[in-house]
């Protein structure tokens, strides 16, 4: 879901990084007012296993592949805001050191893939309640995971739409139904492996992770 | 701890090494999509220094974007500890 540059105009580049910026502001006061130092060998071995997972593309359909995008599998191991931050890296090493996604249009990528995969925590716990009930917890993870990408191509979907590239093709009308219809598909494997990942996780060494345990609490507080 | 952290790395590079010659090299969702509607990909802005995970001086691409995948790993890995302490309060 990396989008190229030239794919956008630069309105819609300079949109996306605007929104993208507050965001990412907003996840590093949240993100420092919350976590111990504990943490930073945590995220920076996440991170790395994310970039990793992203390289490896998994066959979907007629000769398309996706691979893990990893928000929410993030977000579950470190929160939120630390997810948010932590996946910006991963987007922004690709699009420096591999050209994978613009640099123009890295902050449509940072929107699409870091901030959504990041507040997916949300939809979790919104749908978990109570996250003792580990069934539905994983349940969660699931569909928000699934989510997480569809949201993402809709937006993706939305962005390559308004460039005069695709305009010509039939602009929004044309980019979101296939968008949406591959990343359906793709969802599916992301919702596969975060939820294999987490449950396994969660049983192997369930102090990890730390995410679902500030989902065991009323607000976000510290990690410990 | 630190050990755990360790393995977990340790985990990554294996798993990268094993599963990459099994990746599929089909385009992705968004590739299929502009495939699809006959868009050409466009010279990209800034080429990076290993377009496409390969270092361009290897020949077999296996080893090229093995290297290039072990690269990334240390590289997010690093850049995400720096953030990791710029993000975090020291413990007293």
């Amino acid at each position: 879901m990396h989008i190229p540059d030239g794919y956008l105009t630069p309105e819609t580049c300079a949109l996306t990084y605007a929104i993208s910026i507050i965001f990412l502001v907003w996840s590093w006061k949240r993100a420092r007012a919350a976590y111990s130092r504990s943490l930073a060998p945590l995220l920076a071995v996440s991170s790395a296993f994310v970039f990793a997972a992203q390289m490896i593309n998994f066959p979907i359909l007629y000769g398309t592949s996706g691979h893990l995008v990893g928000g929410t599998f993030l977000s579950m191991l470190l929160g939120p805001y630390a997810a948010i931050l932590s996946m910006t890296i991963v987007l922004l090493m690709q699009a420096l050191f591999f050209a994978d996604g613009g640099v123009f249009t890295f902050g449509a990528n940072v929107f699409n893939m870091a901030i959504i995969g990041g507040l997916s925590f949300f939809l979790v716990k919104l749908l978990t309640k109570n996250p003792q009930r580990t069934g539905r917890l994983f349940m969660s993870i699931s569909f928000a995971s699934w989510l997480s990408v569809v949201i993402g191509a809709l937006a993706c979907g939305l962005q390559i739409g308004f460039s005069p590239v695709f305009s010509d093709v039939g602009g929004i009308v044309a980019t979101v139904p296939a968008m949406l219809f591959w990343h359906a598909l793709i969802g599916l494997g992301e919702a596969a492996i975060t939820t294999t990942l987490t449950s396994q996780l969660h049983r192997l060494q369930p102090m990890v992770l730390n995410g679902l345990i500030i989902l065991r609490r009323k607000h976000v507080e510290t990690i410990p | 701890m630190l050990k755990q952290y360790l393995k977990a790395l340790i985990l990554t590079l294996a798993f990268l090494s094993i599963l990459l010659p099994l990746a599929s090299n089909a385009p992705d969702g968004l590739e299929r999509v502009a495939e699809t509607l006959g868009i050409e990909e466009q010279k990209p802005a800034w080429e990076g220094l290993m377009p496409d995970y390969t270092l361009p001086t290897i020949d077999n691409p296996y080893i090229s974007t093995l290297l290039a995948g072990f690269f990334g790993v240390f590289l997010v890995l690093g850049v995400s500890f720096i953030l990791g302490i710029a993000i975090t309060k020291p413990n007293r």
